[in-house]
């Protein structure tokens, strides 16, 4: 196995450097069991600190979703602890969960937005339902809109838009209540490659900008040519994670 | 708390409106069900009229000895009337019986026998009024042993009978009522169930960029309040439409039975507006619930 401790949590990361960065999230010897028996995770340790990219790569079943889940609060983890930004979630009341979510923006592969509404509308329900003044929301809407390029398609509904064009609405949503974390689930799954690419570069430049962004990914290509840290699972273990790595294990 | 107000109601018309073939197909089912509980609140309202209007035949009819002082009749009569039991209490002296009897005679075209006596054989008698017919046996009773009275004419058998007919109906009729309310619950709820479970994207959306669940709920809420609202206004249409040829029809009814157009109109807005508003309001709140517990 490769000797990479995960970055930040003991005293050097993979360059040999002491990391000073505060951590956004921290899994602590998470294990998630469901009902059914099966160990979706098992054993997991994981701290991402403020400002890193993260891919977590592996084959479908491996836990990238269950992961995901526990890093939103839609399920517990059964063992351990995960911290997002300082609240242990298994700690945290739930009338606290939506303001812990508030931190997280989310990216899915298919998009899910709204048919009925209208690009601009679709970014501004993030803020509408969290009870963001209206004032807030025109000047922060189109912030998120100028970010992603979408500002000439901002009246046209989900259906008119090309595929990039409506992962780049969900970047938007995900982006415009100024979140700690963007999580992504295989944002590029449905798209092809030279759209993946665009997708890639707005979530780099978001990343840029201060963003800590934790990527599920099956494409092997995008993850090889960039060289980000990258975290592997497989049959719910971490069995990698270094920085810099390509998809598949170095040689 | 008055922006989330404004948001939430806002939201509700929106969700409604965007939804328009959901929401117009829960709006038809609201309909359908109330008119379906106002239509059988009616008809319970004019049954139980009806056996109210027969209880109140049942009354104690007793003969009174000839010879009965004067003093002695209104002393009977005002204890008679004293009684708790006791609606109205009617003197038919042996005239008035006679006059009566003759009447009933001539009205069926037969011959007036009495013409033959030589003296007027009919006893004066008392006609009680009763509050509620199971009464029958005390005021009974208590005439029995007054010695002013002859004989009380025992429809005991009968009035026990008759109790137990309007007891039963009225039983029925209650149960007839919840089963029928049962079913427009239960079908209402299931509507609103789908009409919520289609927007089921929505609300999960909403969860993911942390909606709290009052932000979640209650533009629903309001939205089945508003369908709620909107199906009762719309069976109280028809409704009234309805009333103009029905009361023409039904005005020999009314003058019969003991019950007012005003009284039911108004119940029955009553009825239609609160399970319509109640109805809506309680099938949004469970159906998103089934989103919000996790």
């Amino acid at each position: 196995m490769e000797p990479g401790f995960p970055a930040g949590l003991s005293a050097a990361n993979g360059y040999g450097v002491v990391d000073t960065r505060r951590p956004v999230l921290v899994l602590n010897d998470v294990t998630k069991t469901y009902p059914n028996g099966r160990d979706a995770l098992k054993d997991v340790d994981l701290v991402v600190p403020e400002g890193d990219f993260v891919f977590l790569v592996g084959a479908s079943g491996a836990g990238k979703s269950t992961l995901m889940k526990l890093l939103i609060r839609d399920e517990l983890a059964t063992q351990g602890t995960v911290t997002l930004d300082g609240d242990d979630m298994a700690r945290l009341p739930r009338r606290k969960v939506p303001i812990v979510r508030r931190k997280i923006g989310i990216v899915f592969q298919d998009f899910k937005l709204l048919p009925t509404k209208t690009v601009r509308e679709n970014i501004a329900f993030a803020l509408e339902v969290t009870g963001t003044p209206r004032r807030k929301i025109g000047p922060a809407v189109a912030r998120a809109l100028a970010l992603v390029g979408l500002t000439a398609q901002a009246d046209q509904y989900p259906k008119q838009l090309s595929g990039g064009e409506q992962q780049r609405t969900a970047i938007a949503r995900a982006l415009v209540h100024d979140p700690k974390i963007v999580i992504a689930d295989e944002p590029t799954g449905n798209l092809d490659p030279l759209i993946s690419w665009e997708i890639l570069q707005l979530l780099l430049r978001i990343n840029e900008l201060g963003v800590t962004v934790l990527m599920a990914t099956h494409d092997a290509d995008i993850v090889t040519a960039l060289r980000k840290r990258v975290v592997a699972l497989e049959e719910g273990r971490v069995i990698r994670d270094e920085i810099g790595g390509g998809y598949h294990r170095a040689g | 708390m008055l922006s989330f107000l404004f948001f939430s109601i806002s939201r509700a018309w929106q969700g409604f409106w965007r939804n328009a073939a959901m929401s117009l197909a829960a709006t038809a089912t609201m309909t359908l069900m109330l008119m379906l509980l106002a239509g059988f609140w009616i008809i319970q309202a004019g049954f139980l009229a009806s056996l109210t209007y027969v209880e109140d035949k049942v009354g104690v009819v007793a003969d009174m000895n000839d010879g009965v002082s004067e003093a002695a009749l209104q002393d009977l009569e005002a204890r008679l009337g004293a009684m708790p039991e006791v609606r109205s209490v009617e003197y038919i002296s042996k005239d008035e019986a006679l006059r009566r009897y003759r009447e009933e005679r001539t009205a069926q075209g037969q011959d007036d026998l009495t013409s033959y006596l030589a003296e007027n054989p009919l006893p004066a008698s008392l006609e009680v009024k009763l509050r509620r017919p199971e009464d029958y046996q005390a005021v009974a009773g208590f005439l029995e042993v007054d010695p002013a009275i002859a004989k009380v004419q025992n429809i005991k058998d009968t009035t026990d009978r008759l109790i137990s007919i309007t007891n039963f109906l009225r039983t029925f009729g209650v149960v007839l009522l919840g089963v029928i309310g049962a079913i427009v619950l239960f079908i209402v709820i299931n509507t609103i169930r789908l009409a919520v479970l289609g927007r089921a994207e929505e609300i999960e959306v909403m969860r993911l960029v942390g909606a709290s669940d009052a932000f979640i709920r209650w533009p629903f809420v309001f939205e089945g309040a508003l369908v709620g609202l909107l199906g009762a206004a719309i069976t109280l249409g028809v409704l009234m439409g309805a009333a103009e040829p029905l009361s023409h029809f039904m005005v020999g009814f009314f003058q019969i039975l003991p019950i007012s157009i005003g009284s039911i109109s108004r119940d029955v807005t009553l009825l239609v507006v609160g399970s319509g508003t109640g109805l809506g309001v309680v099938g949004a709140w469970v159906s998103v619930r089934t989103y919000l517990i996790r």
